[in-house]
């Protein structure tokens, strides 16, 4: 491995890293979600012993993708660690022809 | 014959304290709560847990009522029903999934519903609560069977307080159920295996009396 692929692969290591950390922080999620449950329970409804919650706009990064309507639904730790993956291959593949036309 | 009397009438208050069938509140004969509430704060829940992940599918669109003498709590007779397209996972691909023809099919099912038949087993916990079981007929996916929920009834007194959410008395109901999809021709590996094969439903609803 030349300088420029050691570079490639350790950015590519330190970037699905910081993705699996994002990932657990946000808890851990098996899919991606693109709305979450949020407790408004007031103290009048405690008073009549219910309990209210709702789902409201907020994005979590799963493992794996919840579906396939938007780029927020595809994103996952997984389909940024795959593209990552690939992106870096690519670059490895291309630093190392370069430099064998080189010599 | 004055201490006889007197143990009589202990005896005669426990025993109508331990049997009490009914709300100590102001409002007396029978009463009709609604549910209907346009903010959406009314809700029906299920629950369901496998090893792969938890689902909460939650609807804010509650709709019905329910009828009951103050006194006597067994008189409750009422129909609460939540319609399929409103139930919400938090992931749009699976509640097209769930509403599909091969899940609950909302189009040929569109609502989900509780008629009560019967309540059991009548508690008072406070002067304006009482924990009962009401056994009831659930409709899910055309499907009726009859089930028993465990249910929290406490009634609230007109006040400046409960005013701020709805004119007149105000009735809070939470119940939980069990139900297997199976029993109701749902089947839960359409979906990949993620939902469970016994899920908990639950109710969280406010009705009002005002006329």
């Amino acid at each position: 491995m030349n300088k420029k692929q050691k570079i490639v692969a350790t950015i590519g290591i330190i970037f699905i890293v910081i993705v699996l950390i994002i990932w657990q922080a946000q808890g851990g999620e098996t899919l991606t979600k693109t709305q979450v449950l949020i407790d408004k329970t007031t103290d009048l409804d405690r008073m009549l012993g219910v309990e209210n919650k709702q789902y409201v706009d907020r994005y979590v990064l799963g493992i794996l993708p919840s579906g396939t309507g938007s780029v927020y639904e595809i994103l996952s730790a997984s389909t940024l660690s795959g593209f990552v993956v690939v992106l870096s291959g690519v670059l490895i593949y291309l630093f190392r022809n370069k430099k064998k036309e080189t010599k | 014959m004055k201490k006889t009397l007197s143990i009589f009438a202990v005896i005669m208050i426990f025993t109508a304290a331990i049997f009490s069938q009914g709300f100590k509140v102001k409002a007396t004969g029978e009463q009709t709560f609604n549910f209907a509430d346009e903010r959406g704060r009314n809700q029906a829940t299920f629950f369901s847990t496998t090893p792969l992940e938890d689902i909460t599918g939650l609807s804010n669109e509650v709709k019905g009522s329910v009828t009951f003498s103050v006194s006597d709590v067994k008189t409750l007779k009422g129909k609460i029903s939540v319609p399929v397209s409103s139930i919400k996972t938090g992931i749009d691909m699976r509640d097209g999934h769930m509403r599909s023809p091969a899940w609950l099919n909302a189009e040929s099912f569109p609502e989900i519903s509780f008629e009560i038949k019967k309540v059991n087993d009548v508690k008072s916990v406070a002067d304006n609560k009482i924990t009962v079981k009401v056994i009831g007929d659930f409709t899910l996916h055309g499907v009726t069977k009859e089930v028993v929920a465990d249910a929290t009834l406490t009634f609230l007194d007109e006040s400046e307080q409960t005013k701020m959410r709805a004119p007149g008395d105000l009735l809070g109901v939470q119940a939980k159920f069990n139900v297997k999809l199976s029993d109701y021709g749902v089947n839960n590996k359409i979906v990949g295996q993620k939902v469970a094969e016994n899920i908990e439903v639950s109710v969280n609803i406010v009705g009002n009396n005002a006329k």
